[in-house]
């Protein structure tokens, strides 16, 4: 049998983190899958576990002038209630899982499974987030991006906790996400995407796009939005094609029981295109 | 008296409501152990050695060695295994039960079971034929030279049943003698018969009672048969209660599935009619045939969907595969059949530059018309009218027009069908023989037959039935959950047949116990008569394949995301003929519930193997639609009553069904502009469609 | 092992057992609340719905430890109240009710939603629904309840 520890402070749990090798639960939806037992047994985990909804630390929602901070315990619904949360983030949330789902499963839960699916994480990427990460001795924070450093695998370690997810504020002209699942609701996404940009005068002054599911961690690329930053919505939108192609060779999914290699890069792309298109002065 | 069709609160809504309602796993018995399943880990080869872990006290192990009756479930055909003797056949095929008073011990031992294999080759191409069938109607399929032939090939795949109620049973002993099984089942004689077979003992030494099941479609017609026999074998042995419950992935890994099926169809054309039409069907059985020869039969009879064609060369296959066994499900071969035709109608008027719906409209069948099997359309067919209501209330017509525009990415697609009520040719007759009691008792009077309340409603519409001819209370009228131990064999709860079939007969019941109704205590039985018109030649398939028909028109109308290749469904128009309804709530419910199901296979679900390993293994990964993916469906009933069915009802629970996927996969043609062969239409197979396929 | 406290159907309960236990099973084997379902055991049906602070969530994907000095309803302590019966006179109305299995989860939800959102539209109440499946009714006499539900419980919510 494996140990449970449930600390009621931060400084509790860091302590039990420094101290042992722990596995950091939050809402578990996601965990508790990933290490089932037949009904009615105790859930498998692989070693002890240390579960962190009980931090009241962890549980606030508030902005300064520059961020949004979301503590590592705040529920997906609370986070989709927050008018302070930016309106893309809060869509993703509605589209990304069901009212159950969003009551338990915590954004922090999201980005430390690192599951090329995670929805919220084309998202989060798109905006910039960062995370904050604690343990007993540090404090640090990162791009979310940079702490996913592939499938399932993350920047954290063994006493590390995190805290907090923080989200610069940015004004888009446009900001949205899109969730290709094989249904309406309350599945895993084929393909996941989600842009926004900002047009000054006749110039795009930000242009951002992110996919998900269509390789290891959610694609999103630098060099290229920094090829069309600064263009006029008018040249944009003739050289479409041209970064379409651009886009292509970054988007390398997979085939798997849910969906196609095929389809989900042609699928990534229109969504592309769609953005492309619908860009406006 | 109100007219029975107006609908009342169904019996049984309050405990279900309430979450009191006993499914089989609610309950609980002293000293009850668990077993958990050993599976094979390959496709196909020979088990070479199992080495077991050394059992504590109390555990157990039990395998064929421990049948004292023949090792084989009584099914159709009697060739799947209780437990394999060493050869294995598909991945996940039952070896052994592990049995203990501590689950997780059980599982722990389990897990520290060694099995070696001699691997061999698995099939999983369909060439080794195992059932084929073929008959003709007229003089079959004779071209002449010059005669246009148009020949398309169709595909339909897996579809998982998913009742949210995993399969289960309990099994315990009574008076150190009797073994009685209780569970999540459809057909209570079914699994009584197959004990008494497996266990090689007196038919009084054997009980079957029915849990409240949480949903059925035709996955618990003869699958529990095989968890029974295990778990009776079990009981024999240890003497103990015990309960063995699927996971949800062991019951999408190993239980059965519809049929995947491939069907080529060939029209032989003179002056823009179809003369003749040749039809070569397969099935892909899996690795046991059990009912699969039954399914092929109905498909095959449905050949010519709810068109009359006078010439007809029909024949079809079962393939044997390394693959998980298929068996039943809501619809049994309709579906694949009802798809492929539906579909084969439309592309060959297309192909002759016809009007698809008029072309369609001119080869309805009519009364008088002989069926595929040389049989008789007896009763009325309202086709024609229920197709002009369906395009009434949908404005096919305009829509039909609109969507045609280029730019349009909607489409709506009408499907016309039917389906055969009850048993496929002399099966209530010679298989079956239904068997009913009617019981007076004082003031009450109780309803004695071995059908199922699956959901669809039976316990309400038979007590209903029973209280209008008697005239009294319907809280006078009992009816417990199947119990063989009181109950007559009534028959399996299946193949549309319940009301039209065991209704019939209840309701014969009753009206003889009306005329008595002054007398205190006393008994009505009554068996099945087959109207004496009825004849079905089995090894010809010629005759009256079924007693009465059911139909239906389903029109859908949906939108495909051009970005996303998405499919949205936008509303549904039913109407149906299903000779009359014993409550119309109940038959709306059966409707929209069918209809999802019909709907979702022709365009949502997926379900494939990989080297014979279902890929869908779970909820997550098995797609079946939320309530955000189900459109409003509007649903009109026709009344034709059948003059053997109680106030003339024919079959409800499968028609609703096969009409669904043809619908779909037409309207979203017309969204594409494309023809599609195969179902599901998922957006993988659309994008493929809009890149590649033709007009 | 960890002796613990919640408020289960209205009542202060202590219990000692493995934190790592999922709530369903607790449910089921230790309270005998046996209207709480397993469907899927993966968070995708809802038949394991239950109200934890007033919200839905589903009890097979929530470790015990989740609960801890919170407030957990079943449909046991559920059906005990008033908005209960107006759900209930409108589920067996409307004809929302098949075999059975999800509609516990059905109702759950449904207060959930209703909680949080007395008057929602069509939409809404099929987003409130939406990660409960129901494989008998193709949802729409479902859908029909909770409108009903809405009209006789003006006020309830």
């Amino acid at each position: 049998m494996v140990n449970a520890y449930v600390p009621k402070t931060l400084e509790d749990c860091l302590k039990l983190l420094n101290e042992f090798d722990l596995k950091i639960v939050a809402g578990g939806t996601d965990v508790l899958i990933q290490n089932r037992a037949p009904s009615q047994l105790a859930i498998g985990y692989k070693k002890d576990v240390c579960y962190i909804l009980q931090i009241e630390e962890l549980k606030k929602i508030y902005e300064d002038d520059q961020y949004i901070y979301i503590g590592s315990a705040v529920s997906l619904e609370e986070i989709m209630d927050s008018m302070i949360v930016p309106e893309i983030l809060r869509n993703t949330i509605l589209e990304m899982a069901s009212p159950a789902i969003r009551h338990t499963a915590t954004l922090a839960g999201n980005i430390a499974n690192a599951s090329p699916a995670g929805d919220s994480l084309v998202t989060l990427y798109l905006l910039d987030a960062e995370i904050e990460i604690r343990s007993m001795n540090n404090l640090r924070r990162m791009k979310v991006s940079d702490f996913i450093t592939g499938v399932r695998k993350i920047e954290l370690a063994k006493d590390e906790l995190i805290s907090k997810i923080i989200i610069p504020k940015f004004e888009f002209d446009q900001a949205y996400f899109k969730k290709v699942g094989p249904r309406l609701s309350d599945a895993i996404s084929k393909v996941a995407f989600a842009g926004a940009y900002i047009v000054e005068g006749k110039k795009i002054k930000d242009f951002r796009v992110s996919f998900g599911a269509v390789n290891v961690t959610v694609v999103r690329a630098d060099e290229l939005e920094q090829k069309i930053i600064s263009r006029t919505v008018k040249d944009i939108k003739k050289m479409k094609e041209t970064i379409v192609s651009w886009y292509e060779k970054a988007i390398n999914p997979i085939d798997d029981q849910r969906s196609n290699k095929a389809y989900r890069k042609v699928v990534a792309l229109n969504l592309l295109r769609e953005f492309i298109e619908n860009l406006n002065l | 008296m109100k007219d029975i069709s107006q609908s009342i609160n169904k019996v049984d809504n309050d405990e279900k409501i309430s979450g009191k309602a006993k499914y089989v796993a609610d309950i609980k018995m002293e000293g009850m152990l668990h077993a958990l399943t050993l599976r094979a880990t390959i496709a196909k080869g020979e088990i070479v050695e199992i080495i077991y872990p050394k059992l504590p006290e109390g555990y157990f192990v039990v395998d064929y060695k421990d049948i004292p009756g023949k090792n084989i479930v009584k099914v159709i055909f009697d060739d799947m295994p209780i437990f394999t003797t060493g050869k294995i056949t598909y991945l996940h095929e039952p070896i052994a039960l592990l049995i203990g008073p501590d689950k997780f011990l059980v599982n722990e031992l389990l897990k520290q079971v060694k099995v070696t294999y001699k691997e061999e080759k698995p099939l999983f191409d369909w060439v080794d034929s195992v059932i084929h069938y073929e008959f003709k109607k007229g003089e079959g399929f004779k071209p002449k030279k010059g005669d246009i032939i148009i020949e398309k090939s169709y595909e339909t795949s897996y579809q998982e049943q998913l009742y949210i109620e995993t399969q289960g049973m309990i099994g315990y002993m009574e008076d150190n003698e009797k073994i009685t099984l209780v569970g999540s089942i459809q057909c209570p004689y079914y699994v009584k018969n197959a004990l008494v077979q497996a266990l090689d003992v007196e038919d009084k030494l054997v009980r079957v009672i029915q849990a409240t099941v949480g949903g059925a479609f035709g996955g618990k017609e003869e699958f529990p048969s095989l968890i029974a026999c295990q778990l009776a074998v079990a009981v024999k042995k240890i003497k103990k209660p015990i309960r063995l419950i699927y996971e949800r992935e062991e019951d999408i890994l190993s239980t059965t599935k519809r049929h995947p099926s491939k069907t080529t169809l060939k029209a032989l054309m003179r002056n823009d009619k179809i003369i003749s039409l040749a039809v070569k069907v397969g099935l892909d059985g899996g690795a046991n045939i059990g009912l699969s020869g039954v399914v092929l039969s109905r498909a095959l009879i449905a050949s010519s969907g709810a068109y009359t064609i006078d010439n007809l060369d029909v024949q079809g296959d079962v393939f044997r595969t390394n693959t998980v066994p298929n068996g039943a499900f809501r619809g049994f071969g309709a579906p694949q059949m009802m798809f492929a035709i539906e579909m084969f109608v439309d592309h060959v008027a297309k192909k002759i530059g016809k009007d698809p719906f008029k072309f369609r409209v001119e080869h309805l069948a009519k009364q008088g018309d002989y069926t595929s099997t040389m049989g008789l359309y007896r009763d009325p067919i309202l086709l024609e009218d229920m197709i002009n209501k369906a395009m009434e209330v949908s404005d096919y017509k305009t829509k039909r027009k609109l969507f045609d525009q280029k730019d349009s990415y909607k489409g709506i697609g009408m499907s016309i069908f039917f389906h055969g009520c009850g048993f496929t040719g002399s099966g209530e007759k010679n298989h079956i023989k239904a068997k009913v009691k009617l019981k007076k008792q004082g003031d009450s009077v109780e309803i004695l037959i071995a059908a199922v309340d699956m959901g669809q409603g039976v316990k309400t519409s038979f007590r209903k039935l029973v209280a209008h001819i008697l005239d009294i209370e319907i809280e006078r009228v009992i009816f417990n959950n199947p119990d063989t131990d009181y109950v007559s064999d009534s028959g399996p709860t299946v193949a549309s047949r319940t009301m039209m079939i065991v209704g019939g007969i209840v309701a014969r019941c009753a009206k003889e116990m009306k005329e008595r109704f002054s007398e205190e205590n006393f008994i009505v039985e009554k068996v099945y008569e087959q109207p004496s018109y009825i004849e079905f030649d089995e090894a010809t398939f010629t005759g009256d394949a079924y007693p009465a028909y059911s139909w239906g028109v389903n029109v859908v109308e949906v939108e495909v995301d051009p970005v996303t290749y998405q499919v949205k469904l936008h509303k549904t128009w039913s109407v149906y003929d299903v000779g009359k309804a014993i409550d119309e709530r109940m038959v709306y419910g059966q409707a929209d519930g069918g209809l999802a199901q019909g709907l979702a296979y022709g365009y949502l679900e997926v379900m494939n193997h990989k080297d014979g390993k279902i890929m869908q293994k779970n909820m997550t990964d098995y797609i079946i639609p939320t309530a955000m993916d189900m459109p409003p469906m509007e649903t009109y009933l026709f009344d034709n009553p059948y003059a053997y069915g109680p106030y003339g009802a024919k079959g409800v629970g499968e028609l609703s069904l096969v009409g669904g996927a043809p619908a779909v996969a037409k309207a979203i043609e017309q969204a594409i502009k494309r023809q599609v062969y195969k179902i599901p239409v998922t957006p993988e197979y659309i994008m493929e469609l809009v890149n590649n396929g033709k007009d | 092992m960890a002796k613990i406290n919640f408020k289960l159907n209205e009542e202060f309960v202590e219990i000692d057992t493995d934190l790592n236990r999922r709530l369903l099973d607790v449910l089921r084997d230790d309270f005998s609340l046996t209207g709480v379902k397993e469907g899927c055991g993966e968070g995708e049906c809802g038949a394991c719905a239950v109200l934890l602070d007033h919200r839905i969530i589903n009890s097979c994907s929530t470790p015990l430890a989740n609960v801890i000095g919170k407030e957990v309803m079943t449909i046991e302590g559920f059906s005990k109240t008033k908005r209960y019966e107006t759900i209930k006179e409108a589920f067996a109305e409307a004809g929302g009710v098949q075999c059975g299995f999800c509609t516990p989860g059905m109702i759950i939800a449904t207060e959930s939603l209703l909680n949080k959102n007395p008057h929602p539209t069509d939409f809404e109440i099929k987003i409130g629904l939406s990660g409960n499946l129901c494989r008998c009714t193709g949802y729409n006499l479902i859908v029909e309840a909770v409108k009903e539900a809405i009209k006789r419980g003006e006020g309830l919510w």
